[in-house]
């Protein structure tokens, strides 16, 4: 392969090719990607009752998918205005399975089902149609039609005396109910109307989530007008939402600046137009092929997979400029290259072995990820090696012409080779490691997002206004059938009731018998409806001590002898009503069991509230504890592929270099580096969280590199000058860019940013004292 | 003293009270008989209480309470302007008799009140009619129409009483 070199117009004609295949199959892939929000996908597969409760049936607690605003400023009353409006707006959104602000209720039931109130409402239990009951209803009833409130209550009269619908529109008003001030809900303050909004999207819907607040705030706008007040927005997916802005956000402004800065760094270092343009283009086909690879052999491709992917190859990008640096006048790009190969191969295939202990962790995610890197790194050692020789100027300048890095290399020279010193630093290392106080890992997933604490505390505030439901503790009950479970659910709900009122343990809940109780609850209040003609006869001595008119309460008794006779509502009867929202939220059914899902409101005794579900054959499900016991489960895993990546890493090395002194020359510095990064982290009070984990690998993995290189570069002057040069400009560039990541709000960002950060300027240092050959002064 | 008419009652309910204005921005309307309640407005909201028992709902829901509310207020201080925000007014009438005819601006409270008459003798507001979009007309007898109308039951009556004839 020793071509004469192209044309330089031809070589920028053929890179600017590559570039436009990239861009046109970067464009390719986008349209076929589909990227999956899912978290669950990167979860190994659950193992106890919590967590497939968590992964397999809920995905989240009930309270997840609701957003709760408040909006505030101006008086009550248009503030009331306001609320209402946005609900006028938002109940008609199909994006929204419930938006309330306490106004309402009657249009919640539909027409059809109005003669079911009588075995829905709890009003059978405690009371009869009889003369006596009826009399008294029928007495209030006058008293209704001549007060200011006549007008609401008169058109309901003559179908439902009783005013059963006001009765379950209480009834199924959340546990602890704000306060109504102008007919909707406020805070306790009385300044600000509360509405609770509830998502059809999940709550780890990303997508679905923006577009959600997006149409809240869309309707607020509308319904503020040029009203002064302002809208605030809580709950899980609002604060996605907000983080996923900001992720996107701080992206792009460290994006840019390491755009500029990689591309001066090149130019600076190579003094050469052409060089930033060269040595883009392994990294970009790397990033492409590890997508289109995962997108061939998996379904879906994983955010976090593109994410994480992205963070490790960034080693790529220092394959070329190995080559740059070692490429000058005189010498055919494509011997400089074949040079530097078994080096770069050695790097790459011993990572490669590593990412492929991933496919044994039996997590689809972290099995993409192993492609992902795979196909990319092999991509960018390729590329480096059978295109770039072709593409770049065969002139460029020799670093080991330098004068400062003759200096520099002097000096380095006189420093002397490390050795017990070493020992010393990775015992002390070691001892931080094990000894710092704090917990070691950091499980709760929660923790990694950047809401500020004050968003949380509003979160807090306006869940506790308005009842909303606890995110973490959930009732779940498991039965037979849908029936089975409700009946329990029922029972559960008497006990939890009791509890309540006696105090201390919890100050509300919800259950799907609420809505919709079991056909026996249904069958028991049938039997005490009374016949037609005992009605009929009822209602006639009752109307007779009152003002009102006996011949006007026709539909009354055409409704309670349909609610008398007509079979019990099931839950598919509510399809497509408002109340099939409430119920399919708290009962799931499956084709085997159904659950019933508790939830809980202002828990204060977990312990006690567990014994409860417990008689009922419920469990109270910590939704935080089953995530947490996922992620570290999840964790075990990669640690347990870590395990098995090292070990391999050491053979293939072992295979390449073929000595135990070279071999120990290459590893000390990555291993001694990792046990300072674990140090200097713990020392600082940061518990590690998978982020930490990811970005440990691609620090290992640069060092690696960069002990491989420094080791390749042997005795020679020149080859040590020029390998000197190769790697400051590779790690100044990935120093740039995790440097500018340990800056940013985001934990998970931050946390990568210092990781790589602590590990360019380890590896490097250490690579220089330990992997480089003493220096042989030229004779 | 007022007549509720409804087609669900076989005569008009006539409940006899006072209505009070401990503030400004506050209109009580305190019912003696046939039966104890009050009715707070304030603030766009009303609170009915009865046999201890009370509750809330908001003026948005009955407009024609808003329109009570505001003429009311307006009436009994003299504010013709603020009268006029709500209602396109046309008097008539002597100042013996006078009829104020009030016909809401705001098309919601026009779809259930057709308009509402204010009877009144000097400075006396003695009645006030009110016509929904549909049903009866309800009658507000007040003062001295209000004295002369105990004992009467007559609806005819009744209804000459409020347009002080």
């Amino acid at each position: 392969m020793n071509h004469a070199p192209l044309r330089p117009g031809l070589r920028l004609a053929l890179a600017l090719l590559w570039l436009a295949i990239l861009v046109v199959a970067g464009w390719a892939i986008s349209r076929h990607l589909e990227l999956s929000g899912d978290l669950r996908r990167f979860m190994p597969s659950a193992r106890t009752p919590a967590q497939k409760l968590l992964i397999d049936e809920l995905g989240e607690g009930p309270g997840s998918r609701l957003l709760l605003a408040s909006i505030t400023g101006g008086d009550a009353e248009s503030v009331a205005a306001q609320s209402r409006a946005m609900r006028e707006r938002l109940a008609h959104d199909a994006r929204f399975v419930l938006v309330a602000n306490g106004e309402g209720g009657l249009e919640a039931f539909p027409q059809r089902l109005r003669p079911y109130r009588y075995l829905l409402s709890p009003t059978l239990d405690t009371h009869r149609f009889d003369a006596a009951y009826l009399g008294e209803q029928l007495q209030a009833r006058v008293e209704d039609l001549g007060s200011p409130a006549s007008a609401l209550v008169e058109p309901l009269v003559p179908s439902d005396p009783t005013l059963e619908t006001l009765t379950l529109a209480e009834t199924w008003e959340p546990a602890t109910a704000p306060q109504r001030l102008h007919g909707v809900w406020f805070d306790r303050a009385g300044r600000s109307a509360l509405l609770a909004v509830q998502t059809r999207a999940a709550g780890f819907d990303p997508t679905g989530q923006q577009a959600a607040v997006d149409a809240i705030r869309a309707a607020f706008d509308a319904a503020r007008g040029s009203a002064k007040s302002t809208l605030v927005l809580t709950g899980p997916g609002a604060f996605s939402v907000e983080i996923g802005g900001r992720t996107q956000r701080e992206a792009g402004w460290i994006g840019t600046i390491d755009t500029i800065g990689l591309l001066v760094l090149l130019y600076v270092a190579y003094r050469n137009w052409k060089i930033p343009l060269l040595g883009a283009l392994p990294l970009a086909s790397a990033g492409l092929a590890g997508l289109g690879a995962v997108a061939l052999m998996f379904e879906g491709v994983h955010g976090i997979t593109v994410a994480f992917g992205f963070t490790l190859i960034g080693v790529a990008q220092d394959y070329p400029v190995h080559f740059f640096s070692h490429q000058r006048t005189g010498v055919q790009p494509w011997a400089s290259v074949r040079a530097l190969w078994p080096t770069l191969a050695t790097g790459v295939a011993s990572t490669c072995i590593a990412y492929a202990t991933f496919f044994v962790s039996g997590v689809e995610g972290l099995e993409q990820l192993a492609v992902f890197t795979i196909a990319g790194l092999g991509t960018a050692a390729l590329a480096t090696r059978f295109l770039m020789p072709a593409l770049v100027d065969p002139d460029l300048r020799d670093p080991a012409q330098s004068a400062v890095l003759e200096r520099m290399r002097a000096w380095i020279a006189r420093v002397p080779q490390p050795r017990m010193s070493l020992v010393v630093v990775a015992l002390l290392a070691l001892a931080v490691t094990i000894f710092a106080p704090g917990p070691f890992w950091q499980n709760d997933l929660a923790r990694l997002t950047p809401v500020p604490a004050d968003a949380l505390a509003r979160d807090a505030h306006l869940r506790q206004e308005l009842g909303a439901p606890d995110v973490r503790y959930v009732i779940a009950v498991q039965g037979r059938d849908v029936e089975d479970a409700l009946q329990r659910s029922e029972r559960l709900a008497t006990r939890l009731e009791r509890a309540r009122v006696a105090g201390g343990v919890l100050d509300g809940f919800d259950h799907p018998a609420r809505y919709l109780p079991s056909v026996r609850t249904q069958h028991a209040r049938q039997l005490q409806l009374p016949a037609p003609a005992t009605l009929r006869a009822a209602l006639d001595t009752a109307v007779a001590t009152t003002p009102l008119r006996s011949d006007v309460f026709a539909p009354f008794l055409a409704d309670v002898e349909t609610a008398r006779t007509s079979a019990p509502l099931v839950p598919r009867d509510l399809v497509g009503t408002p109340l099939a929202i409430r119920v399919d939220g708290l009962l799931l059914q499956r084709a085997d069991h159904a659950t019933a899902l508790i939830s809980l409101t202002g828990l204060h005794a977990p312990d006690a509230v567990a014994r409860i579900a417990a008689a009922e054959g419920g469990s109270l499900v910590d939704l935080k504890q089953a995530s947490e016991s996922l992620v570290a489960a999840y964790r075990g895993r990669v640690l347990w592929a870590l395990g098995l990546a090292a070990v391999l890493l050491v053979v293939a090395v072992w295979v390449a270099l073929r000595s135990p002194h070279r071999v120990w020359r290459v590893l000390a510095p990555m291993a001694l580096t990792t046990v300072i990064i674990l140090a200097v982290l713990r020392a600082f009070g940061v518990e590690l969280n998978l982020f930490h984990l990811v970005a440990l690998i691609l620090a290992a993995g640069l060092g690696l590199d960069y002990a491989l290189f420094f080791e390749h570069a042997g005795d020679d002057r020149e080859e040590q000058l020029r390998t000197l040069h190769a790697l400051i400009v590779c790690s100044l560039m990935t120093l740039l860019v995790f440097a500018l990541l340990a800056w940013s709000s985001i934990p998970v960002l931050r946390a990568i940013g210092t990781t790589v950060a602590l590990g360019v300027v380890s590896n490097f240092v250490l690579g220089l004292l330990i992997a480089r050959h003493p220096h042989r002064d030229p004779a | 003293m007022e007549l509720r008419g409804s087609a669900l009652l076989k005569a008009p309910l006539r409940i006899e009270g006072e209505y009070k204005r401990p503030t400004d921005d506050t209109l009580v309307r305190a019912v003696r008989a046939p039966y104890v309640e009050t009715t707070t407005i304030r603030g766009g909201e009303a609170t009915i209480e009865r046999s201890g028992k009370a509750r809330r709902f908001s003026l948005s829901r009955v407009p024609e309470l808003q329109g009570l509310q505001a003429s009311f207020g307006a009436m009994l201080s003299g504010d013709r302007a603020q009268l006029e925000r709500y209602y396109a007014i046309d008097a008539s009438g002597t100042r013996q008799a006078w009829t104020l005819h009030l016909v809401p601006r705001d098309k919601a409270l026009l779809a259930k009140v057709r308009d509402i008459a204010l009877h009144g003798r000097g400075a006396e507001l003695r009645c006030i009619e009110t016509r929904p979009a549909k049903g009866d007309t309800q009658r507000t007898l007040l003062a001295g129409a209000a004295r002369s109308a105990h004992g009467v039951d007559d609806a005819q009556a009744l209804a000459a009483l409020c347009q002080a004839q």
